[in-house]
């Protein structure tokens, strides 16, 4: 094992990306084969395309707030600009990425003003050279109901972890157990299962990984944590390092939250100054691009310096991790809510849901009016979080509740909870509640092409079902949506049979739900696919 | 021992054991592409799932780790359409065709469409990973007929240490590649030629039946034969066209024989993958040949020319003693080789100048 491939990505970043030569130099630096730094390097946006400084994303909320039309501009403007995956900034459409910056709500007229010079690009929201901060509600201040409690202050005693360490590791577990915590990622899991999971590996060198790789479409609840609440980030990080007995903590955050990631530097600073958690070391990644390595095991890929593909499960990463070690990943949200639950108690965390345990940090963007993140209890309807959000915008027509992997739900179940079980049962996912509201103007087969273009952009290409399927389902409904559907061409008739080997055959969850915004609009939506 | 089902029958396995090695072992066919026992498992081309009763998901069983009281199905309906639809996607992304995709090679991949009767009717599309000129002389690379499987990668990196190419790229780009797309010759690439060899679908193809118009429809014979350049001693299969040469048989391309059957295990270097030209070379000695008083070579035979070599040594010897000899061996020969050469130098002429080539 060669553990300075880890400073692989860092080091092609360095470089300027993946340039002539820099693989070679990189090489040397690390003793990585030269062929694998460049496979490395060509697997992340970010490293790749290196002339191309401004990206506007292309996610369905900034497409339908114009994003097509700024990219035009861009284009015509002499821009060095192309598309890009989601940026989360679904809250302020559309977003664009000015080299390592997310720029929101950038207008035609910004990028006139910029008069062909990416370096002086503009968004009017944007202030002092900083990034910004959305929307958030409540617009209040409450620990009591709030499990992050966003507009709280930062708190930097550190509290929570003195009262863990006065814990046994067992006690702590069990204290999360009883909270009924879910992993906040996108699958739900639970969180007590996987820290009982790493104490119970006899291998004693362990690790904790904060998974910041924030890029499912509609998502952007964990970029207003990071930069809002690094205290409780941090602090719950060091609650699960000092219970599973870990030294290392590995923060991994996507290349474009530039900004957060300063924010969580200097947080780690601030305890550090303090020495708070003093047996325990923070080490910050950047990510470079790439949404699978949102994927826990991609995310360990590329932590080591590798390309981001996702491993065959089992063995789990509570068993083989990081550079094959137990290891504790999570969510942002997830590990921020630790030290309420360790400071408030299980139960009481437990009781700030309705349906499911807990606050919840919702995203919601789309046709509604005041788009940004609400901490909810877990169990709020689409009715009671838009209410939240300001209302409806138009009629609404249908509704995805955990990002692009979510599918679509007609809005006639805008009044059932938004919980992993109900949403489930649904066929669907709460995922990363990163709802996106659809009114009566939008096309459905339009809207699941975008999401098709996105896990076809998105898929790693590591096993045939999701490298092909991706593309194939993609491609078919563009057929379908432009009278092309002759000859050979790819064909919606067969989406069934595609989705089916998808489902069963993808190594990873990407694979295994990207049809699901085409198959759930079928459903629902059955005259808009006639032919 | 531990125990688990298979296809309702009590197995007994080994510890490590993959569900893979167990199934083989019974004699099951579990249908691979990306798998080389050789390698790590990839679990990548996904022909191999099975199912295990309790798990959603069906799983890899070249990567599997059997373990105790697992209850497993290889073949049932859910298999069966699971080979037959993921066999279906692969063909909307590979040239139907066995002229186009195979150019010499077998298709593993149209092979396993065919057996598994997989629908071919749901389109193709545009291949979209642009073809790239390399001027080695040896290896073609394909990127249309490639599956992405990485057992080229696997092989070049885990068995070769070489790690000349890679994966490349992402998603429905993803393809093997050398570092920024150089020649195979501008990278660490040493041509063994072992990618073509693990390739299931013909994408890692030979230059040399290529150019030179030899991908005989006639069925080509495999001669076991000794590699002559080196003293390892790897067997190679010369592929021979019976009828090529007007008749006289040709040989047109070397392949190794399968893993685990023979020293080599499968691998083989560039020269004895690639270097099989001087075998019909006009200007190979095929016959001992002596040079007469009149200073032309002329055929004759081995005791012949043994006998004239013995002379002409031992009159050496006898006019300028034995330090006057001195022997070299060459590098192709084996070992044993070797050893009579400097056991001929020593104890034959008392000589102590004994070198082989390959030795300085």
């Amino acid at each position: 094992m060669n553990k300075k491939q880890a400073d692989v990505p860092d080091l092609l970043q360095i470089g300027g990306g993946l340039n002539s030569g820099v693989s070679r130099e990189v090489s040397q630096q690390t003793g990585v084969p030269e062929a694998q730094v460049y496979g490395v390097g060509s697997f992340f946006d970010l490293l790749t395309d290196t002339d191309k400084k401004v990206r506007v994303c292309t996610g369905l909320s900034c497409r339908m707030a114009g994003a097509d039309q700024v990219l035009q501009a861009m284009e015509d403007a002499g821009l060095p600009a192309m598309g890009c995956s989601c940026l989360a900034a679904c809250d302020r459409p559309p977003a664009v990425l000015r080299d390592r910056d997310v720029l929101p709500a950038v207008s035609v007229e910004d990028v006139a003003q910029a008069e062909g010079d990416w370096t002086v690009l503009r968004s009017e929201i944007e202030s002092n050279g900083k990034s910004w901060l959305g929307h958030v509600g409540p617009e209040v201040d409450d620990p009591d109901t709030m499990a992050i409690n966003l507009l709280g202050r930062a708190d930097w005693s550190g509290k929570a972890f003195a009262k863990a360490a006065k814990m046994r590791p067992e006690e702590i577990i069990e204290e999360i157990e009883t909270s009924g915590l879910q992993g906040r990622g996108g699958a739900g899991f639970s969180a007590s299962f996987k820290w009982n999971a790493v104490c119970s590996e006899k291998e004693t060198t362990r690790y904790v990984v904060l998974n910041g790789d924030e890029s499912e479409p509609g998502t952007f609840k964990d970029r207003e944590i990071l930069m809002r609440r690094p205290d409780l980030v941090i602090e719950g990080l060091a609650i699960a390092a000092y219970t599973i007995g870990a030294r290392d903590v590995y923060l991994y955050l996507r290349g474009e939250f530039a900004f957060p990631k300063a924010v969580m530097a200097k947080a780690v600073a601030e305890f550090e100054s303090h020495n708070i958690f003093p047996d325990i070391r923070f080490h910050m990644h950047s990510g470079q691009g790439a949404y699978i390595c949102g994927e826990e095991t991609a995310l360990l890929e590329a932590l080591e310096g590798k390309r981001g593909m996702p491993r065959l499960r089992p063995p789990y990463p509570t068993e083989y991790g990081l550079w094959g070690k137990p290891t504790l990943i999570h969510n942002v949200e997830t590990i921020a809510c630790v030290p309420s639950i360790i400071s408030g108690g299980g139960d009481w965390f437990r009781d700030l849901g309705r349906t499911e345990a807990g606050s919840k940090v919702y995203c919601i963007s789309g046709h509604v009016e005041h788009p940004g993140v609400y901490e909810l209890p877990l169990g709020v309807t689409l009715d009671e979080l838009v209410e939240e959000a300001g209302g409806y915008i138009g009629t609404p027509k249908a509704f995805s509740p955990g990002g692009a992997s979510s599918g679509f739900l007609p809005a006639k179940y805008r009044d059932q909870p938004l919980d992993f079980e109900t949403m489930d049962g649904l066929s669907s996912l709460l995922g990363s509640a990163g709802v996106v509201v659809l009114n009566d103007t939008v096309d459905m087969k339009w809207s699941v092409s975008q999401q098709l273009r996105f896990f076809h952009d998105e898929s790693c290409g590591q096993c045939a079902p999701c490298r092909i399927g991706t593309r194939y389902l993609h491609e078919a409904l563009e057929n379908r949506i432009c009278n092309r559907e002759q000859g050979h061409k790819p064909h919606l008739q067969h989406a069934a049979d595609v989705a089916w080997q998808m489902n069963e055959g993808s190594i990873c969850g990407l694979g295994q739900i990207a049809s699901l915004p085409l198959t759930s609009a079928q459903k629902f939506f059955p005259e808009e696919f006639d032919e | 021992m531990s125990k688990l089902t298979l296809n309702e029958q009590t197995i007994c396995f080994a510890e490590g054991e993959t569900l893979l090695d167990v199934a083989s072992r019974q004699g099951l066919e579990i249908p691979t592409l990306c798998h080389d026992p050789r390698l790590e498992p990839a679990g990548a081309c996904r022909s191999c799932l099975v199912e295990v009763a309790g798990e959603r998901l069906m799983t890899p069983a070249c990567a599997r780790v059997a373990q105790e009281g697992m209850v497993v199905a290889t073949e049932n309906e859910r298999i069966d359409r699971h080979r037959q639809t993921l066999m279906a996607l692969y063909m909307t992304d590979h040239p139907h065709e066995r002229e186009i995709s195979e150019a010499g090679s077998p298709d593993l991949l149209l092979d396993m469409a065919a057996e598994f009767d997989a629908p071919m009717d749901w389109g193709w599309m545009e291949p979209m990973r642009g073809d790239r000129e390399d001027r080695n002389p040896y290896v073609d690379f394909n990127p249309d007929t490639c599956i992405a499987c990485a057992r080229c990668v696997r092989y070049c990196e885990e068995i070769e240490g070489v790690s000349a190419i890679t994966l490349a790229g992402r998603g429905s780009h993803t393809t093997i590649s050398t570092v920024e797309e150089k020649s195979l010759l501008d990278t660490t690439c040493e041509l063994c030629g072992g990618c073509i060899d693990v390739c299931p679908t013909g994408a890692m193809n030979e230059k040399l039946p290529l150019m030179r118009g030899q991908k005989p429809e006639r069925e080509l014979v495999k001669v076991r034969s000794t590699c002559n350049f080196c003293g390892v001693g790897c067997q190679l299969d010369l592929n021979v066209d019976l009828e090529g040469r007007d008749g006289q048989g040709q040989i047109v391309k070397v392949t190794s024989p399968p893993p685990g059957t023979t020293t080599n295990d499968g691998n083989l270097c560039v020269k004895g993958r690639f270097a099989y030209d001087f075998v019909h070379h006009k200007d190979r000695l095929t016959q001992p040949l002596v040079r007469d008083e009149d200073g032309v070579f002329h055929p004759t035979t081995w005791d012949d020319a043994l006998e004239r070599a013995a002379e002409g040594l031992l009159g050496v010897a006898e006019r300028h003693g034995a330090d006057a000899l001195g022997f070299v061996s060459s590098s192709r020969c084996t070992m044993e080789e070797n050893f009579l050469v400097q056991k001929m130098a020593r104890a034959l002429f008392r000589a102590n100048h004994v070198h082989q080539c390959a030795a300085t």
